[in-house]
């Protein structure tokens, strides 16, 4: 199953118009007749080669397969165009999975601890962490604060439509017994993802859609001097993978990016970034796949997805009655296990997958996009369809598909949206909850420790763009202006 | 006052106009938080009830509105030079989009009525012609085959019930459904 996830995850991660996002949707309805453990393992796998998968169209074809893998690109495909095509894709991969094990060995160790700890929080810290989940979610990966915001709180808005599970009133729903139920937010997460990229792929003016790639790539793997030369570039694109993938709504574009920038200011060559440096290469490269162990940490710990990857992941779990959160260590310790085990072994077998898959893209690139286009939407349909066998679930996905594509037109960002539309009502649910019990006393969110941590760090993030902007205006005004 | 701004974009229509996807959505917001007021008579005394979220939302959702409104004045105030402000996305065809996106709609409404495996045949050939796919011999081949391998994949293996389509439509499907020796 790991095998498969792999494959099918560095597949996505490659192909044109499919993200690893959503490959797992896709394999969403595949996965209902298996128990939990090959669900799983077989969403890890695709996690973690989709992660991954995306490097390969970047180094090749200067095409990310999604925005973490912009900075690979920048240096992979200018080492492509010296010559270094078969190194880079062998660099990558072979840092990518250093970077995926040795982040699944931390998750491992420090997902145990921090799920006791998290088993003595109240409603009040939960609803401190989901806030903290919204807050970085604003602040973090976008450039427009007013788009995050929109974004977010319609997805927040979109999570209230429905019955409201506290006092039992249906709201929004306009009469209609479908809408009583609620929107599922895995036909957001298709319609905004899958149909909403498409669109926007297949509508662009003057494209040669039935364009076919010729080019077969090669790998061939770093030698042990090679990746002790970077063992620094390597380190630090782990930690800071690690940390920022556990910030809920940070994830790996930002740790790519983060990582990236690193290795540029600690550089004796910063100046040589964006001509194929095999440093930038492995730093955003070790980052990308390390944020998946971190961003494992708050979702199990805590239930609460880092990104927009986990966000999908949690859904998966949901689907299969594994609730992510400390009772999952205690109720379902199998599960947990599994997902343990499943990310270390996925990880060593990556670099096997990756050799042998590299010429099997070439081929699958050859499906023009607008046939994979047309299947891509299909299965989307049948995904929808499958949740409940309700067509209604194929309406709201076209509806989001549609919103997705006017959403990528305006450059307003999705994940905050989807991670809206998740946490949203999490966050109704602790917040009422704790104002029955405290009588809507809001101090309570102060007075208890690690609430107040958790809400001043967050607002301190939601700070962060002002401060740093003033801080530009003073050290260098005209690069503010 | 006229705004001042980089030339051609004098005039407060053309900030509104830029905003108009901003203003739809403020509107919207406020057309619901009207709705979700009518919801505070079901609220419990001395307690949030359930219109507080929902109303709290719309209200931050309309301060991001004021917010982006913000930001693209001031972005249009800074913006001296028309390279500056390149598009986000590359040109679309909006035909070509208007009519894949109509035959998503059809699709879902052809699923309901004539069933998936007709809707789904005739989407496959509709959408890649309109995707670009001039041959018909793949056309058809293509939209056949993977009909018959979706078909095989989730009613076989998968058993997921997918829609028959309604009166000689489910007569029509059951009876295709034979021939393939999927029930």
């Amino acid at each position: 199953m790991i095998l498969l996830g792999l494959v099918i995850g560095v597949l996505a991660g490659a192909l044109p118009g499919i993200t690893m996002l959503n490959a797992i949707v896709l394999v969403l309805p595949f996965t209902y007749l298996m128990g939990i453990v090959p669900s799983l393992l077989l969403m890890i796998g695709i996690y973690c080669g989709g992660i991954f998968g995306g490097s390969i169209t970047g180094i090749l074809f200067n095409i990310p397969g999604d925005p973490m893998n912009v900075p690979t690109t920048w240096e992979g495909y200018k080492l492509n165009k010296k010559g270094f095509v078969s190194k880079a894709l062998g660099m990558a991969i072979m840092t990518s999975a250093l970077g995926g094990f040795f982040s699944a060995l931390i998750m491992t160790m420090a997902s145990p601890p921090f799920a006791k700890i998290a088993l003595s929080f109240s409603s009040c810290e939960y609803f401190a962490v989901v806030f903290l989940g919204l807050a970085s979610v604003v602040v973090i990966g976008t450039r427009s604060i007013g788009s995050a915001l929109i974004s977010l709180f319609i997805g927040i808005f979109v999570g209230t439509v429905g019955m409201d599970d506290i006092y039992g009133v249906p709201r929004f729903t306009f009469g209609s017994r479908i809408m009583e139920t609620g929107i599922n937010f895995v036909t957001v997460l298709i319609g905004l993802f899958a149909i909403g990229e498409v669109l926007d792929q297949l509508s662009i003016k003057d494209k040669e859609a039935g364009e076919v790639l010729r080019t077969r790539p090669k790998t061939q793997l770093p030698r042990f001097g090679e990746l002790w030369a970077l063992r620094g570039t390597i380190l630090r694109g782990l930690g800071i993978g690690v940390v920022i993938g556990a910030i809920p709504g940070a994830g790996a574009t930002v740790a790519s990016f983060v990582s990236y920038g690193v290795e540029k200011q600690v550089s004796k060559h910063p100046e040589k970034f964006g001509t194929g440096v095999w440093e930038g290469l492995a730093a955003s490269e070790t980052a990308i796949n390390a944020s998946t162990g971190g961003a494992m940490i708050p979702l199990l710990t805590l239930g609460i997805p880092g990104s927009g990857a986990t966000a999908v992941m949690m859904g998966a779990f949901l689907l299969h009655g594994v609730q992510p959160g400390p009772l999952l260590f205690t109720k379902s310790p199998e599960s947990v296990y599994t997902i343990f085990i499943g990310m270390l072994i996925c990880n060593l077998i990556m670099i096997i997958t990756g050799l042998f898959t590299a010429r099997f893209f070439s081929e699958l690139m050859r499906v023009p996009e607008n046939i994979l286009g047309a299947f891509i939407i299909v299965f989307c349909l049948i995904g929808a369809f499958a949740l409940r066998n309700d067509t209604a679930d194929v309406w709201f996905m076209a509806f989001f598909g549609i919103m997705g594509y006017f959403m990528r037109r305006y450059a307003l960002p999705i994940p905050p949206l989807i991670l809206g539309v998740i946490l949203g009502p999490l966050a109704e649910s602790y917040f009422i909850t704790t104002m029955i019990g405290e009588a809507n006393d809001l101090w309570v969110f102060f007075r208890r420790p690690v609430s107040a941590c958790l809400i001043f760090f967050a607002i301190g993030l939601l700070l962060m763009p002002m401060i740093q902007s003033i801080w530009k205006k003073k050290t260098d005004p005209a690069k503010a202006q | 006052m006229p705004i001042t701004t980089a030339k051609g974009q004098g005039s407060p229509w053309t900030f509104l106009w830029e905003i108009k996807g901003v203003l739809l959505i403020f509107s919207l917001a406020l057309y619901f938080y009207s709705l979700a007021s009518q919801l505070e008579e079901f609220s419990p005394p001395g307690q949030l009830g359930p219109a507080f979220w929902p109303k709290l939302s719309l209200l931050f959702l309309m301060i991001g509105c004021g917010i982006k409104a913000g930001e693209t004045f001031y972005s249009r105030r800074k913006k001296s030079a028309p390279e500056e402000q390149t598009s986000v996305s590359p040109p679309a065809n909006f035909l070509k989009l208007g009519v894949m996106i109509g035959l998503i709609i059809l699709a879902v409404i052809g699923m309901e009525t004539i069933g998936f495996l007709l809707a789904n045949f005739l989407f496959l050939i509709l959408f890649m012609r309109v995707a670009g796919v001039k041959k018909n011999f793949p056309l058809f081949l293509t939209s056949f085959l993977g009909t018959i391998i979706l078909l095989f994949i989730f009613v076989k293996i998968v058993y997921l019930p997918l829609p028959r389509g309604q009166g000689i439509f489910n007569d029509l499907t059951i009876y295709l459904y034979r021939i393939l020796h999927f029930i």
